[in-house]
């Protein structure tokens, strides 16, 4: 582990254990605001780790936190929470990984579209499933976690998530997905497994949003396909980090940051007014700031 | 003898009704620099893309160190030891020259020694370049040239045991070409590679090679020492006749 690694993880452990206090120090209205500021945190750095480093701009967002979500609606009455959120994890990074094999190969607006395609898919698939065999679409979760444990399990996920992308960057793992990135052919021309490496990277990915979108379940207290594949999570996701910088480690953070702020408190009062910041925004740094936000730090702390 | 490390048998590559490389024979043992010329569109990169992997043949057999590698994917050409350039230089334009360097040693070179450990660290092979000092800088801000020898140096960075070079001295001047050249046979007797080079400039190669492959319309048509290839009239139908008197008579 070089010196540099060591000291990224060590300031995101710090922040980690700062957090923690939060259930004890701030009202339940700040502490949902915190909760959903870590959610955007994970889901906006774990989308960064594949397609930030790879260019492959993957709308499967709401695919992986809906199906984590669905093993906790599933789940829930025979597993304890704390078994349901990595398996969650565990089921979307499988899914990933069986999709992944299947489209890797397409690049570009391709790749997008399919990977949009497959939210609505596996979304439609539940409400199909439900209705024939449950005759139900939807779940009343009876017994949610109480809200410190969820604040702490989502607070956990998130600084595993940025430790893993730290750690990823520095590693052969993330030279291979940003040579992928830079030049796929050239990247396998000089060794490197690109399929197994994608494959890898987007299953990886998917974890945490599985995991994520386990552990974020219990907040709606009915579970029904239409709120938890949302696909408005996916492009929140894939903005946020753009804006931020999605090949810096420390951009897509502080962009979830300010704008689960800004979405939260702007929702209530102007609901339109978010959207048309965000959209205008990202034209803005597409024209004239393609890397985001993060790039224009780059050789300080955004390369840790 | 020295160790055969790339044959080629047969190989050919149809586009639809396009045949790009017609049953292409090339063998080539350790140590030795061959020279690949032929016109425009004569299937040399074609050629080059099967023997690294890039494009698998529609038919023939590609076998690197032994082992029959037809049909895989390029990275495992690489993790057999071939590394090549492209025409067009493709170094990862964000990361520094030294990156550029170090990728192929992280993988392709990663469990494989050069012959002599002249190369073993991407400062090494950059200063052998005469990249040293330029190594901190994004590849993509160096000038086409230096981006052409760094293309050299990603490829020596896999810790090849072929060197496939595809026109390294386009858009070189007189004496750049002449280092160049220099370069990849000090390159090739330290580490003890075999080099296989493309070039449309005939004179070029020529003068550098100890063997030449002559493609023209896909096929092979002549293969052997340079001077003996260069009367062989049916390479100065093909080719030297096309490009002009003049490139033959000073050669």
């Amino acid at each position: 582990m070089t010196a540099n690694l060591r000291y990224t993880i060590t300031a995101v452990l710090a922040a980690g254990v700062a957090l923690a206090f939060m259930p004890w120090l701030l009202s339940d209205f700040l502490l949902s605001l915190a909760l959903s500021c870590l959610m955007y945190v994970a889901l906006a750095s774990s989308w960064s780790m594949f397609s930030g480093a790879t260019n492959y701009l993957s709308l499967a967002t709401s695919a992986f936190f809906g199906i984590g979500a669905y093993v906790t609606a599933w789940g829930l009455e025979t597993l304890p929470y704390a078994l349901a959120v990595p398996l969650g994890g565990v089921i979307a990074g499988a899914f990933a990984a069986l999709v992944g094999a299947a489209v890797l190969h397409l690049r570009g607006a391709y790749f997008a579209v399919l990977t949009f395609g497959l939210g609505e898919l596996v979304r439609h698939s539940i409400t199909y499933f439900e209705k024939t065999y449950a005759r139900t679409v939807g779940r009343v979760l009876s017994d949610p976690p109480e809200a410190v444990t969820v604040y702490l399990t989502v607070l956990l996920i998130t600084v595993a998530t940025v430790a893993t992308c730290a750690a990823v960057r520095a590693s052969r793992f993330g030279l291979a997905l940003a040579g992928v990135g830079a030049d796929e052919e050239r990247a396998q021309t000089l060794g490197v497994n690109t399929r197994r490496v994608k494959i890898a990277g987007f299953a990886l990915s998917a974890f945490f949003a599985g995991a994520l979108g386990a552990a974020m379940a219990v907040r709606w207290t009915y579970i029904e396909p239409m709120s938890v594949f949302n696909p408005f999570i996916g492009f929140q996701t894939v903005l946020i980090a753009m804006i931020g910088g999605a090949q810096t480690l420390l951009g897509p953070v502080v962009s979830a940051v300010v704008f689960s702020l800004f979405s939260e408190l702007l929702r209530l009062q102007f609901p339109y007014a978010y959207l048309m910041l965000l959209g205008l925004l990202l034209i803005v740094l597409v024209l004239y700031l393609p890397g985001g936000i993060g790039s224009l730090f780059r050789g300080r702390w955004a390369r840790a | 003898m020295p160790e055969m490390l790339l044959r080629a048998r047969g190989v050919y590559v149809r586009f639809g009704g396009l045949v790009a490389v017609d049953r292409v024979d090339l063998e080539v043992r350790a140590g030795e620099l061959v020279g690949v010329i032929g016109p425009n569109g004569a299937g040399k990169t074609t050629f080059f893309h099967t023997l690294s992997g890039v494009l698998a043949p529609t038919a023939g057999q590609l076998i690197v160190g032994g082992e029959d590698l037809t049909g895989h994917a390029a990275h495992e050409f690489a993790n057999h030891g071939v590394a090549r350039t492209f025409q067009t230089p493709r170094v990862f334009r964000d990361m520094s020259a030294e990156d550029n360097v170090r990728f192929g040693l992280e993988f392709a070179g990663r469990r494989r020694k050069h012959a002599r450990d002249a190369f073993d660290n991407p400062a090494a092979i950059l200063d052998l370049l005469g990249l040293g000092d330029v190594a901190a800088i994004p590849a993509g801000g160096l000038t086409p040239a230096k981006q052409r020898l760094l293309e050299i140096g990603m490829a020596l960075g896999a810790r090849p045991r072929v060197l496939l070079l595809d026109e390294v001295a386009a858009g070189l001047t007189h004496a750049e070409v002449d280092a160049t050249a220099q370069l990849i046979r000090r390159v090739r007797d330290e580490a003890g590679l075999a080099v296989i080079w493309i070039e449309h400039a005939v004179r070029v190669l020529m003068n550098y090679v100890e063997r030449v492959a002559v493609l023209h319309q896909g096929a092979k048509i002549a293969d052997g020492d340079p001077r003996k290839v260069a009367r062989d009239p049916a390479v100065v139908e093909a080719y030297l006749g096309e490009e002009g008197g003049g490139e033959r008579k000073a050669a």
